[in-house]
């Protein structure tokens, strides 16, 4: 298993996903993959499956619409996987910070593993913390990995583990302010 | 040495993959990965965590590379030209019943539009066999490669087999199956970890067996046969960066009418 191991920094494929961005930081990893930063040269592709990739790229604060999909997302991401919040709104809530329709950054779902700063947050520092959240993808190993709030629990089905109802669905009766 | 071709044909694989890789990123002016970035994926692949839909859903993912790759080492054993296109057909038909047996969207799409362009490319494929058969009078591979050039007999049979290879190999104008961007990958989407790589491994053998039919004009010149291959492969991928992606039904029209009419036309002049 160890010899492995060393390939998983030659190989990260990235799952992008917009939490309720603007679309400022969206564009900024889009130019990151183009041909001027080129960060195929590192190995990566924008896979856009879940469950084909190790690293979740995160832009937006998380709306209420969208966290059911981040949670769901994150779940069906098979381990070692790592998390990376790009830009302000993602890491803190920004500008959104306090208002009634976000959830102040994604670290109240999901474990994060790199947060990159930015209003947008330029290609330089996106290309910097995929290569730091290599260096954490390389010392994980295959134990599953929970978000903190929709967790629907994980059921052993004979010799199996099913993940199939880990990300439990956000009830549409009940108020939002007693999510947790 | 066939069998040995055969037991390494998808390392070789791997490796057209990779050239192709850095081919496609110095054609946009960029670095592109390095040449071995194939087996770094799948080496990654090896011990990711597996997530599995049910048991016969990645069993026919795994038949659909297994038979691929007999297909590929019947071409290398120099078998019957026929019996080499109805395994390659049997092993796609596998693979749109693993696409079907899930209850995901994007396979189901994935699988109609694979079923589409096997429709499309097949009888194209029939018709560069009949002409090879009508030139050597045989189908065995190794009959085929007897004789010289077929370049000369057969122009518009070659030209019909370059609209087909970007079908096959999953290139920009005819790229619908896959179209990444649009239905995450068709059949694949479902596959992860290790079963994942069967499926990537069993992209690299469609590229030898499409390329092999290449090889073939060649007939007795080896030489001859390995620069078609090249030239080819360089102008798939020129195309693949020029152009967009058609649709399906397109695809068929042009296939339809430009390749098989084309084909039939060579061998009509070809039995005059």
């Amino acid at each position: 298993m160890s010899f492995f191991k060393r390939f998983r920094k030659k190989s990260p494929w990235i799952l992008h996903y917009n939490a309720g961005s603007c679309n400022g930081c969206d564009i900024e990893i889009l130019a990151t993959l183009a041909p001027k930063y080129d960060l195929e040269r590192f190995g990566v592709i924008n896979t856009g499956n879940p469950k084909q990739s190790d690293i979740f790229l995160v832009t937006g604060p998380v709306t209420y619409r969208s966290r059911e999909r981040l949670v769901k997302l994150y779940t069906q991401m098979p381990e070692p996987k790592v998390v990376i919040a790009v830009g302000s709104c993602t890491t803190t809530g920004g500008v959104f910070r306090g208002m009634y329709n976000v959830e102040d950054g994604i670290d109240q779902y999901i474990p994060v593993d790199v947060y990159v700063p930015g209003c947008a947050s330029s290609p330089q520092l996106i290309i910097d913390g995929v290569v730091k959240a290599l260096e954490i993808l390389e010392n994980k190993n295959q134990e599953i990995e929970k978000p903190f709030k929709l967790f629907g629990g994980i059921r052993q089905v004979g010799t199996k583990t099913s993940r199939r109802d880990m990300a439990k669905k956000v009830e549409p009766n009940r108020s939002d302010d007693d999510q947790s | 040495m066939s069998a040995l071709m055969t037991l390494l044909a998808p390392i070789l694989g791997g490796f057209v993959y990779g050239f192709e890789r850095v081919l496609r990123a110095r054609m946009q002016r960029r670095q592109g990965p390095p040449m071995l970035q194939p087996f770094y994926d799948m080496f990654k692949l090896m011990e990711k965590r597996t997530i599995i839909i049910h048991a016969l859903h990645v069993v026919l993912g795994v038949l659909h590379f297994f038979l691929l790759w007999v297909t590929v080492g019947a071409i290398f054993f120099g078998w019957n030209l026929l019996y080499v296109i109805f395994l390659h057909l049997f092993s796609l038909i596998v693979l749109v019943m693993a696409g079907y047996s899930v209850r995901s969207v994007y396979s189901h799409l994935g699988a109609n539009r694979e079923l589409l362009a096997m429709v499309a490319y097949e009888p194209v494929l029939l018709l560069v066999a009949v002409g090879f058969f009508l030139q050597s009078g045989s189908f065995e591979i190794t009959a085929i490669l007897q004789d010289s050039s077929h370049l000369m007999q057969m122009p518009l049979l070659f030209i019909a087999l370059l609209m087909i290879i970007p079908i096959k190999v999953k290139k920009s104008p005819f790229d619908v199956v896959e179209a990444h961007q649009e239905i995450v990958g068709g059949v694949e989407v479902e596959y992860s970890g290790i079963f994942y790589e069967f499926l990537y491994m069993a992209r690299f053998l469609e590229y030898l067996f499409i390329y092999s039919f290449v090889f073939l004009f060649g007939g007795d010149s080896s030489i001859l046969g390995g620069f078609l291959v090249l030239i080819v492969f360089f102008l798939i991928n020129l195309v693949d960066n020029a152009t967009a992606r058609v649709r399906t039904a397109d695809m068929m029209k042009i296939v339809y009418f430009g390749a098989i009419s084309i084909s039939v036309i060579n061998l009509v002049w070809m039995v005059i």
